[in-house]
């Protein structure tokens, strides 16, 4: 009894250290990244401020006046300052939950543009990834297990459809489907001319918008998913243990069990890494299908020099992976004993 | 002779591989012998030589890549090599006969804990037993072969290596089979490991919780400490077989003097049983060779052992072996070379 | 070592991927032999002209043989190339609606499309540019009045004569050609024909040819960018996996800060921070590069890690050699097949990171050289070739970055099953 209370301890001991470790490392990762969030767009050699006087005031011919305009504009955003105090304006507007208002769609504040680009790029793509994810397991298992002709003609198709990159794989189904066939529509995430609201009309048409972007996701992550599970199963069914539960007489369903369990792991690591990079990942499918999620909005955004909004965007980018890995970590210090004895010490 | 109860009973056993070239591969060729309660026997050879494949195939549950030729393997009085796959399954596995296999260092399952595997061994062969029952067996087992009781609430990755190794011995036996075949248990552990796994080997034989035992290596000197009989093995075919006794320090096959020779006088440094005292290799097992296997290296080949195949014999008093020369026409042989 | 690699050469996936990876390379070296001379030269003056084998017209009414022939069925040929059953409906459709207005009591069972000379006289009976039809558009008027230029003389196999200048008179009355029906020329007599397999593209330019460069191009870029993640990824996933410790931690929050910034993101700021001007094919595969080694490193320290306390390692460190020296003698040659395969990854990574960039405007900025990701960008983003259909500007280039991606994969499965036996069959 005292032993085990003992073992239990120091277990404790062990974990405690490992959470804080991790916990450390997240926040210091996560200062650098909004340190780089914040430096990296500045670097580029656009003048934003020139371009939104461009906008706002055409046509507008006194040099005096467009001088006056550019200034006040600068003073409005704060780019008259020296760059260590614009950061720390930044910083300070940061935990007032203050992202700014963005220089491309002036007077829009960042957090609005962004909060009507997200539920676009979540709603397309999380459903996407976890179809994807869901049908590229079974297969590449299935793939594994079975062998023979299923895995001889399933595995170089998936090899070839990991092999074409996400924008081919959007181009060649909306060249097919919506412009050769006529099936779907060819861009955007509702008809043009439908008022956005909680209606019918602009119900069905987002579904006919949504499935070209969300199959040609699908089919991409199965690829690589089905892949990456089959060679898992595959490490996983000639591991030793398979063979002697085999010799102890153990149902070769419960062993199944077993390997899809332990090829599951790691699976599911990626499963948490395609949510946390899905809206770097999916870019390209989003421009070329005009879909007005993230993706589109953080390239316009730098196309236009937009500060506050790429530096927002990049910090819900980079937020969401980092809080990922950081649940995965945890949750995985916690599940899988391989990472308990590796790490703990 | 000792009269104990047959254990264990092979007749004419051939197995083979099929390579993923569709190639076949011999391993195990007209293997026969028996074994009796409480006796222990040891398999000798060469890496390679089919002695790994032999203690899988005793275990009469064949799957890809290794397959069933012929031969019978007879149990107890039960021959299970008439049984159904599902039926020595089930009935024969664990129960019956049991592995332990050459690297139990990764035989148990990284993501469960010890007990959830005694779990499912149990409830394979027993789907009624209850919980309570299983961890109570399992304890008491644990106990009596001296493992601490909290082994059972770890994962294998938390256990040392010859923790490891013990752990898997004690769930390999929890059904307290007939025949126990360890494939190496000790070969990669350090010396105290290796003491103790030995010792609990002997335990388990002491107490009746195994009523037989296989035991394979190439280093020689242990089974002469642990097992009572010695079978040598040579590409596939059993080549000599007697107690230990007579095998160290009377060996008759001249394959089986080379490999006692070159036991005795330990090469430095070396862990496999490369045998610099017989110069050559085996023969390949995709193809053997007509007459005897042995020929091409033997020291005291004679034309016809390259033609006619070369049967086993007794040479009575539980001795036997497999070369064209009679057992005293061997031993003349020996005593004009000395 | 050598049965390895001959298990690699007896792996079907190795020999398939080599095969077709191998058959790229010589159409990106033997290609421009047989058709030399800058890929990106404009050539045509339409653009998206599709796949085929152009004749220049001017150069067949001056060829020296002229062939007869009179294949039966000829001339029915040459009334359906003009007159298409599309056309036919068309027909039939302007024909139904003006009887409709004035009431001819035409219906569909008197006209029989299939019949063309009926078709054509009552088509030849009733059109005139000048009536309008109720409800029709102007545009579709535009086309029935093309339709029936194009169907003047449908029947008519007069011969044709050529005329040329009279420098005297000043008139077109020297006969240069005649030309009856059934004149035929052989190709290969034409001075000039163009053969275009793939077409052009929006700028009138070859496209087969400008694909070949491309591929070309793009292999050096992923060869570049490829060496350049992998060389960064090892060097650093050695150092922190063998020496472990402050150093390990560093690297690692290196490795994953630049793991939590999307690549893409991390590609597309670096892309635009270098002027346009600076941004050629070299540029762009170094900015890949060396943004991507983050997983090569956290893949070969975990394979340094589990190989530090090795028996042969821990004998080296005993017998005092210096770090350098054990990383190069006693890790290296053993994550050696990892490093190879990570790299041949690495190239197909660095192939698509360049297209993708391209097809976001910020990929190589440059006129004289095209990659895969401008042709794409060209093609797709520049010239919407997708909407006019003209799938040869494209799908060549799509399915050449799938088939080089698709050869790798194979390659490195081929590799990856031959040293990592647990993945054997």
């Amino acid at each position: 009894m005292n032993a085990q209370s003992t073992i239990a301890r120091i277990t404790k001991n062990g974990y405690f250290k490992y959470f804080s470790k991790k916990t450390i490392w997240f926040l210091i990762t996560l200062v650098a990244a909004v340190t780089l969030n914040f430096f990296l767009p500045r670097l580029m050699p656009s003048d934003p401020v020139a371009a939104i006087v461009g906008r706002l005031a055409p046509g507008m011919q006194d040099p005096e006046a467009i001088r006056r305009v550019y200034e006040s504009f600068t003073q409005i955003f704060g780019l008259d300052k020296p760059l260590h105090e614009q950061f720390f304006i930044y910083i300070r507007n940061l935990f007032q939950g203050e992202f700014g208002l963005s220089f491309s769609r002036y007077p829009r504040p960042v957090i609005e543009i962004l909060s009507n680009a997200i539920p676009w790029t979540v709603g397309l793509q999380l459903p996407a990834i976890l179809v994807g994810w869901t049908l590229g397991n079974v297969l590449g298992a299935l793939a594994a297990y079975i062998r023979r002709g299923f895995d001889k003609t399933l595995m170089p198709v998936m090899l070839f459809l990991g092999g074409v990159p996400a924008f081919g794989m959007a181009i060649i189904l909306l060249t097919v489907f919506a412009i050769s066939l006529g099936i779907f529509p060819v861009q955007g995430g509702y008809e043009q001319g439908i008022i956005p609201g909680w209606n019918m009309t602009f119900f069905t048409s987002i579904i006919r918008h949504y499935h070209m972007p969300f199959w040609s996701i699908v089919l991409i992550s199965i690829g690589g998913q089905s892949l990456g599970m089959r060679s898992m199963s595959i490490y996983e069914l000639n591991a030793d243990y398979v063979k002697y539960s085999r010799y102890m007489g153990i149902k070769d369903r419960k062993i199944v069990g077993y390997v899809f369990r332990n090829a599951m792991l790691p699976q599911v690591t990626g499963l948490a890494l395609s949510i946390g990079t899905m809206v770097g990942g999916a870019l390209v499918a989003e421009l070329i299908f005009s879909y007005p999620g993230l993706g589109s909005t953080l390239f316009r955004g730098i196309s236009e020099g937009d500060y506050p909004l790429i530096a927002a965007a990049m910090l819900i980018i980079t937020l969401m992976v980092l809080v990922t890995v950081f649940l995965l970590d945890i949750i995985y210090g916690l599940i899988d004993p391989r990472v308990k004895v590796s790490q703990y010490e | 002779m000792h009269m104990g109860k047959i254990m264990l009973e092979v007749n004419d056993l051939s197995t083979k591989y099929i390579t993923r070239f569709k190639e076949d591969v011999y391993a195990v060729s007209d293997v026969s012998f028996t074994l009796e309660e409480g006796r222990s026997v040891g398999i000798a050879g060469e890496s390679g030589c089919g002695k790994s494949t032999l203690a899988l195939s005793l275990m009469g549950y064949y799957f890809p890549p290794l397959h069933y030729i012929k031969g019978d393997i007879i149990i107890d009085g039960q021959n299970i090599t008439k049984m159904k796959p599902d039926d020595v399954r089930k009935n024969v596995l664990g129960t019956e006969i049991a592995y332990i296999p050459q690297a139990a260092m990764n035989a148990l399952n990284p993501t469960r804990k010890v007990i959830r595997f005694i779990e499912d061994v149990v409830r394979a062969h027993d789907p009624k037993a209850t919980k309570k029952d299983i961890h109570d067996l399992a304890r008491q087992r644990f106990e009596v072969l001296n493992l601490p009781e909290s082994t059972l609430n770890k994962h294998a990755v938390e256990l040392s290596g010859g923790m490891k190794q013990r752990t898997v011995i004690a769930v390999s036996t929890i059904l307290s089979p007939k025949v126990l075949i360890a494939d190496e248990p000790s070969s990669a552990l350090d010396v105290t490991s290796q003491k103790a796994v030995i010792k609990m080997l002997n335990d388990l034989m002491d107490m009746g919780l195994v009523k037989s035992m296989i035991f394979i290596t190439h280093e020689l000197p242990l089974l002469y400490n642990v097992t009572d009989d010695i079978i040598v093995m040579y590409a596939a075919q059993v080549v000599e077989k007697g107690n230990a006794n007579q095998m160290v320090f009377d060996p008759l096959h001249p394959y089986s003097k080379g490999l006692m020779g070159s036991m005795l006088v330990p090469e430095e440094g070396t862990r496999e049983t490369k045998l610099a005292a017989i110069p050559g290799t085996p023969p390949n097992l995709k193809k053997p060779p007509e007459g005897c296997r042995f020929a091409e290296r033997c020291k005291y080949v004679m034309p016809q052992c390259k033609v006619y195949s070369v049967g086993y014999t007794e040479y009575g008093d539980g001795r036997g072996g497999r070369c064209l020369l009679s057992e005293t026409e061997l031993r003349d042989l020996y005593a004009i070379e000395n | 070592m050598k049965t390895h690699l001959r298990a690699v050469l007896r792996s079907g996936k190795f020999i398939v991927g080599f095969t077709i990876f191998a058959a790229i390379l010589l159409l990106v070296f033997i290609y421009p032999l047989f058709n030399p001379g800058n890929p990106l030269q404009m050539i045509g003056y339409n653009s998206f002209t599709k796949p085929g084998t152009y004749v220049s017209l001017y150069d067949s009414l001056d060829t020296r043989r002229v062939y007869t022939f009179r294949p039966p069925g000829a001339a029915d040929v040459r009334i359906d190339a003009k007159l298409s059953p599309e056309d036919r409906e068309s027909i039939m459709e302007w024909l139904l609606s003006y009887s409709e207005q004035e009431g001819l009591g035409l219906t569909e069972r008197d006209i029989d499309i299939e019949y063309t000379e009926g078709l054509m006289a009552l088509w030849w009976q009733y059109y005139d540019s000048e009536i309008r039809l109720d409800g029709m558009t102007i545009a579709r008027r535009r086309e029935f009045e093309r339709l029936d230029l194009r169907l003047d003389g449908l029947f008519n196999l007069d011969d044709l004569h050529v005329m040329a200048l009279d420098p005297e008179t000043g008139e077109y009355d020297i006969l240069f050609a005649t030309v009856s029906d059934d004149d035929y020329v052989n190709v290969d007599d034409v001075a000039n024909v163009i053969y275009l397999p793939l077409g052009t593209d929006g700028f009138g330019r070859d496209v087969l040819k400008q694909l070949v460069s491309a591929i070309g191009t793009s292999l050096w870029i992923g060869l570049i960018a490829g060496s350049i993640a992998t060389a960064i990824g090892l060097t650093l996933g050695l150092i922190s996996g063998y020496i472990g410790g402050i150093v390990d931690d560093i690297v690692m929050f290196f490795t994953n800060l630049i793991t939590v910034i999307p690549g893409i993101v991390l590609l597309i700021l670096i892309s635009y921070s270098i002027s346009q001007l600076e941004r050629g094919p070299v540029t762009v595969a170094i900015v890949i590069g060396v943004t991507g080694w983050a997983w090569t490193t956290r893949s070969v320290r975990s394979q340094v890690m589990s190989l530090r306390n090795r028996d042969h390692v821990n004998l080296s460190k005993l017998s005092g050699h210096s770090i350098p020296k054990i990383i190069v003698r006693d890790i290296l040659p053993y994550i050696a097949s990892y490093v190879v395969m990570a790299f041949i990854l690495q190239i197909s990574i660095g192939i698509l990171s360049e297209a993708t960039l391209s097809m976001l405007g910020l990929g190589p900025s440059t006129t004289t050289t095209a990659t895969l990701g401008l042709m794409l960008d060209w093609s797709i983003m520049k010239s919407t070739a997708h909407i006019s259909g003209a799938w040869w500007a494209y799908y060549p280039v799509i399915l050449a970055i799938a088939l080089i991606s698709f050869s790798l994969n194979l390659m490195n499965t081929g590799l990856d099953q031959v040293f990592n036996p647990q993945l054997r069959d």
